[in-house]
């Protein structure tokens, strides 16, 4: 609301941008490996608060996409902008300030939940503030003390991540990214290691997170997740975007043959 | 026999101070090298990771007794000039980082991508993706190994007796020059360098097995 108002009298100001530009927009990102074309072009806009859930088969990019989010990869082209901004100027040779921006900003979750194994589980949660936003030790702790007991783990605090079942160290791993306050989170295939039931826990905790009003990318093999919880469903094949719209759409009226395909393949086992 | 080495003893250990405190220095500063070197090949930028690779690579290939000759006798033509016991550390400093820098290099590739990758996503940056992330996780692997070389380290102080270093094997020497018992002092010299090279071994066993379960 606020944002809205400042953006109008920015615009009366003389600026151009008179809409307030979508939190993040991936632009024509292309990627590829040794010549082969992973990413294809790709563009999208999320705006602040959105839920979007990215589903194909495997191959279809998706995860390479949500990595170039954060450059874990370094796409090969095209412009990643967050409130309207370029992130990186050369997409290709990021500078280490602009990852360090661009990382502040974007929280990831992995399918292999990558806890620290030598240290506590509120060591996990406490160190990256410490080291990224220079907290104290103590607020640290307690600001991870706190995320802990959200996602249902504080009496875990003192343990080390491998006394943790594999659900409990998805939902530390959620807890280590919020710690750090970020205003988008990557989910990459984050219940694909666990069986159902520990799934399930992980997803209560996503959804909880998009309810306050989170920007969440998911990719995900979870499709009633995608379904329930997502403001927008992306079906991607071959390092393209497919189709995308709302999820009733996409799972109830797909438009393209490969999206039915994908779907029907899926949703029938 | 044993009454001789009893007599021979106190000059024995003497050089065997120096040896220990040969093998103490070098590992000083040869096991960081060693880590700044497993940093270098590891590295993403091409031309320190070739740089570094060569340098391990001349370090390993030339045998320590070569190095000890280039910096004791050759490096004065340059103008350096360096005590025996100085040119020893710096020599075998050197052939220590080249070869330890494989132990590290092994050790540091051991951390599971994913845990680098997981630290870069929060945004800690190089130095303390290193130290906190990598190096703790690192470690584990690397000090068995380590301990090992470090009886190798020792081994080689006795290269030094070829510049004249007042070490171990240099005492033994001077003791058989002056009563002609070369077999007996080189054997009781021998149990010397044995007798720590197994308490120091048997020990880096006794964690291995530790750590292992």
């Amino acid at each position: 609301m606020i944002d809205n108002q400042q953006k109008r009298t920015e615009g009366a100001a003389g600026t151009t941008d008179a809409q307030k530009a979508p939190q993040l927009q991936p632009k024509d990102i292309h990627k590829e490996f040794n010549g082969n074309t992973v990413l294809s072009d790709i563009s999208l806009d999320v705006n602040a608060g959105e839920v979007v859930a990215f589903i194909g088969p495997s191959g279809a990019g998706k995860s390479t996409l949500l990595r170039c989010v954060n450059y874990l990869e370094t796409p090969s082209s095209g412009d990643l902008l967050i409130d309207g901004k370029p992130t990186v100027k050369i997409a290709s040779k990021p500078t280490r300030n602009e990852l360090m921006n661009l990382r502040r900003q974007v929280g990831m979750v992995f399918q292999s939940f990558n806890l620290f194994p030598h240290i506590s589980v509120l060591r996990n949660v406490a160190l990256p503030q410490e080291r990224v936003l220079g907290r104290s030790r103590k607020e640290a702790e307690e600001r991870a003390m706190e995320l802990l007991t959200r996602v249902g783990l504080g009496d875990k605090a003192d343990a080390r991540p491998s006394k943790c079942s594999g659900g409990q160290q998805q939902r530390i791993a959620i807890a280590r990214a919020l710690a750090l306050d970020p205003e988008i989170m990557l989910f990459d295939e984050p219940t694909s290691a666990l069986d159902p039931e520990l799934g399930g826990e992980v997803l209560a905790v996503m959804q909880e997170l998009a309810a306050t009003g989170m920007t969440m990318l998911v990719v995900t093999h979870e499709m009633s997740f995608a379904r329930r919880v997502s403001d927008r469903t992306v079906f991607m094949a071959d390092g393209r975007i497919v189709e995308q719209g709302a999820p009733e759409q996409v799972f109830g009226a797909p438009r393209e043959a490969r999206t039915k395909k994908f779907l029907e393949a899926v949703l029938e086992r | 026999m044993f009454e001789q080495w009893i007599q021979w003893l106190p000059g024995l250990l003497t050089g065997l101070q120096t040896s220990l405190a040969v093998t103490g220095l070098s590992l000083l500063l040869g096991l960081p090298l060693g880590l700044l070197f497993a940093f270098g090949m590891i590295s993403r930028t091409r031309i320190l990771r070739q740089a570094t690779i060569l340098i391990v690579e001349l370090g390993r290939g030339i045998p320590l007794l070569v190095v000890l000759y280039v910096v004791y006798f050759g490096l004065p033509d340059g103008g350096i000039v360096l005590e025996s016991f100085a040119a020893a550390v710096v020599a075998i400093a050197f052939n220590t980082g080249a070869y330890t820098s494989e132990i590290f290099r092994a050790g540091l590739l051991s951390v599971p991508r994913g845990h680098i990758e997981a630290a870069q996503s929060l945004g800690l940056n190089w130095t303390d993706e290193a130290r906190y992330i990598v190096l703790p996780q690192a470690l584990r692997a690397i000090v068995p190994p380590l301990m090992s070389y470090s009886v190798i380290v020792f081994q080689a102080t006795s290269l030094g007796y070829a510049i004249a270093l007042p070490e171990l094997l240099n005492s033994a020497y001077q003791i058989g020059s002056v009563t002609f018992e070369f077999l007996s002092v080189f054997i009781l010299a021998g149990l010397i360098y044995a007798a720590l090279s197994i308490v120091v071994s048997r020990f880096v066993d006794a964690i291995h097995s530790k750590t292992a379960h």
